[in-house]
């Protein structure tokens, strides 16, 4: 089953079209690397799928659900954002509680492993404006994951973590893909697309040009890693080309 | 809304600025209270202070606050919950922060030293002010992508309601003074919320007689029973409005 479908999905700001006729399907228990140069579209696509941004044209199902005005299709979706703020005199115990609260989850309900893993225990009595930019990426972190979606959408999720948080979190990462999550990831980190990326889509000027396994990539280029082989891919492809979907 | 409002007020419960402000106020209410000798010249003097700073710090600290949360906001329109409810509750936080630290600086002295009519308006007109002024700061904050553009515009605002607006009326009264312009006056000023919250103070105080026939004018329309309730639809309506068009510009934004 499908749990994410872009249909000729497309947006533009003014007369700038930031995605153009995007369309793919991504199943469960599967991770996608959303990679891209600057200002390719990979936002954009990522804030359709949540609803901060309305499409200009095309659909976007979730779950097999066309999503429109109706906010419910969020349940299912877990968000790490690139940089995460939260308001800074709460408490992160009193913001974990505020979450439950607004997705109305009972107690024993939610996955708390990421809490001890990431060392955020020791942090629920602290106020957010105590923390670091680290250790409010855990934070974040742990409230994505938190209530056990089968979405998960991680956008440059290891930046500002360190190397053990990161791994942890990779962890996490292939955990939820073996319970059927299906996990959007933008990054920059290429062995981290090659490690954890069951396909690539790669975006440019606002077009999916594809959405392919690492190893077809590889392969057709001969190249084994794939920081290497994806400027060679794309070589070969024409302006307009797009594969895989 | 509830929980995302009852969480924001947490926040703004510990907010520096809400606090230095509800000092700020008893401070200045204090000061005036204790070294003015007569409490009703006292209250005038505070009455010019609250119809000044008021609107000035509800419409600043509205739009810093909405910026200073936007990733968090951003996070929240990411979870099941509409957006109009998670603007709701943020701007009725930010109102019930800012009137209970209203009604802090300025209530405790006014109550203990002129429990009065005059008082009891001075306190119902700045909780009026303030709920206004939220409500246009949120406008301004939804409809500008950069932080300080907006505070421009909210300063502007307020310069364009607190002087312009005076100084357009006084040109008004000036230029047609000859003919009878005071009935044109008294809907003008009712339709700035700070000229119509001084018209309901001043009544109290009774200096509408020094004002001659535009005082009786005023008098006779804002002194009545009828008068009041109008003039409180008014900055009901000067709420509602700006904080309608505020969640609808933020239900229809890209985030």
């Amino acid at each position: 089953m499908n749990r994410i479908a872009f249909q000729n999905l497309g947006k533009r700001y003014g007369k700038q079209w930031a995605l153009r006729g995007v369309s793919a399907a991504f199943a469960e228990g599967e991770v996608v690397m959303v990679i891209g140069p600057n200002g390719s579209g990979k936002t954009t696509l990522i804030k359709c799928l949540l609803g901060l941004v309305r499409s200009t044209e095309g659909s976007i199902a979730v779950n097999g659900t066309v999503i429109g005005t109706d906010p419910s299709y969020r349940a299912a979706i877990g968000y790490m954002p690139q940089l995460a703020e939260f308001p800074k005199e709460l408490t992160v115990e009193q913001l974990l509680r505020m979450m439950n609260d607004i997705r109305g989850a009972r107690s024993g309900s939610t996955d708390d492993r990421l809490i001890a893993s990431l060392g955020v225990d020791a942090l629920l009595d602290k106020r957010i404006s105590n923390l670091s930019g680290g250790m409010r990426q855990k934070v974040s972190a742990v409230l994505a994951f938190r209530y056990r979606p089968n979405i998960l959408v991680l956008d440059e999720p290891t930046a500002g973590l360190d190397p053990i948080s990161a791994g942890t979190l990779l962890e996490a990462v292939l955990h939820a893909r073996r319970n059927g999550a299906t996990v959007l990831i933008t990054s920059h980190i290429m062995e981290e697309v090659q490690r954890l990326g069951d396909r690539v889509a790669y975006l440019q000027d606002g077009l999916l040009r594809f959405a392919l396994p690492p190893e077809t990539i590889t392969e057709v280029t001969g190249e084994s890693v794939l920081s290497i082989a994806l400027p060679k891919y794309l070589a070969q492809l024409s302006p307009v080309h797009v594969e895989g979907l | 809304m509830w929980k995302v409002y009852k969480y924001t007020l947490l926040d703004l419960a510990r907010n520096r600025f809400a606090l230095g402000y509800a000092f700020l106020l008893l401070l200045v209410s204090l000061g005036l209270f204790l070294l003015e000798g007569d409490d009703t010249k006292a209250l005038i003097s505070l009455t010019q202070v609250v119809l000044a700073l008021t609107p000035l710090l509800a419409l600043v600290f509205t739009i810093i606050y909405f910026y200073n949360q936007y990733e968090f906001t951003v996070l929240l329109a990411v979870q099941p919950l509409r957006r109009q409810a998670i603007l709701r509750a943020q701007f009725l936080a930010i109102t019930t922060a800012l009137v209970v630290s209203f009604l802090f600086g300025v209530g405790l002295p006014v109550i203990a030293w002129t429990s009065n009519a005059i008082g009891w308006t001075l306190l119902l007109t700045g909780t009026a002010l303030t709920a206004v002024f939220c409500a246009l700061g949120i406008s301004i904050a939804v409809r500008q992508r950069d932080r300080a553009k907006a505070v421009g515009v909210g300063l502007v605002t307020w310069v364009l309601m607190v002087l312009v607006y005076d100084s357009l009326l006084l040109w008004l009264l000036f230029t047609f003074s000859e003919y009878p312009i005071e009935p044109v006056i008294v809907p003008l000023a009712a339709l700035n919320p700070i000229d119509l919250s001084r018209i309901l103070i001043m009544l109290k105080i009774d200096l509408a007689a020094l004002l001659g026939y535009t005082g009786a004018v005023y008098q006779h329309f804002f002194g009545s029973f009828g008068g009041m309730v109008v003039s409180f639809l008014a900055l009901l309506l000067w709420t509602v409005l700006p904080a309608w068009g505020a969640v609808r510009a933020f239900v229809r934004k890209d985030l």
